[in-house]
């Protein structure tokens, strides 16, 4: 939503808000660029960048995990190669090809240094490509909007998306209202 | 607003962060999620024992589980470089039990 409210002005509004299009994933961190702080990460974004990195996971129960992250995903869920696992005391070792690592038994990753140097340089990277892909999505909507207006079908359009909001509002309407009359008599043939 | 106490004026300060564990780690801030996963760079353990000073542990660059942290503490870098580390003694913090 913020990112395409941005895309319907200019150019120059499209450059300065490309960068808070593509941390729309929270609106805190776009309001902190905004203030000029300018290198908030987000700690999944830091882990995406550091896929083929090695690593180490300690788990909430204390053993730890050594191996080259394959990849991850939102729920910090992770899937590691070459692993070497450690006890929680430290006198066991095992070793596994791979592992797979839910989120959630995770305290904390450790990454090496040079990760954040390079979400860094994507940050400034992405930007570029965010716009681009956003502007085609939206000028080939617009495309289609403004063909329907110049072809005359302007009102048409409207008044047939209007009709078929309507439709739909009230295909919906009437679908919930059978559906919990239905429910309704059900529970009523249930009492009787 | 939501955002003046969220964790957006610590960026790129030192924090202290107090974890489940009972761990006391000091870091720079680079980010933060919704959940309070942190981004911790430059990031050392501060380990306290009764015997000996605070012993400092390198730790390198950090991403900290939000569920495993108790606390975030702004850390006043002038005040703390004044501190003598090396003589102060104090109990460790114990885990949270749940």
């Amino acid at each position: 939503m913020h990112g395409r409210a941005h895309f319907r002005f200019g150019a120059a509004v499209v450059d300065s808000c490309a960068f808070c299009s593509f941390r729309m994933l929270s609106k805190r961190a776009s309001v902190s660029l905004i203030a000029g702080t300018g290198s908030l990460q987000l700690p999944l974004s830091l882990l995406k960048t550091a896929q083929g990195h090695p690593m180490l996971v300690e788990l909430k129960n204390g053993e730890t995990y050594n191996g080259h992250l394959v990849n991850c995903d939102t729920w910090m869920n992770i899937h590691l190669r070459e692993v070497i696992c450690t006890s929680k005391d430290g006198d066991r070792f095992w070793r596994m090809p791979e592992c797979y690592i839910r989120g959630n038994t995770i305290k904390y990753l450790r990454v090496p240094d040079e990760v954040i140097d390079k979400v860094q340089e994507e940050t400034v990277k992405r930007p570029d490509r965010r716009p681009q892909i956003g502007g085609r999505g939206r000028s080939r909507g617009r495309g289609d909007d403004s063909a329907g207006r110049t072809g005359g079908r302007g009102g048409r359009g409207y008044q047939e998306e209007g009709g078929d909001r309507g439709g739909r509002g009230a295909a919906r309407g009437t679908s919930r209202v059978s559906g919990r009359g239905g429910g309704g008599r059900g529970g009523s043939r249930g009492r009787g | 607003m939501a955002s003046d106490i969220g964790l957006d004026s610590l960026i790129d300060q030192t924090i202290s962060v107090i974890t489940n564990d009972g761990r006391n780690i000091v870091g720079v801030l680079r980010g933060f999620d919704q959940a309070t996963n942190l981004i911790l760079d430059e990031c050392h353990e501060r380990v306290y024992s009764t015997k000996a000073g605070v012993e400092q542990l390198v730790l390198g660059l950090y991403i900290i589980r939000g569920d495993n942290i108790g606390v975030v503490g702004e850390l006043d870098e002038e005040l703390d470089s004044n501190l003598n580390l090396s003589s102060l003694c104090a109990h460790p913090l114990k885990p949270v039990v749940h």
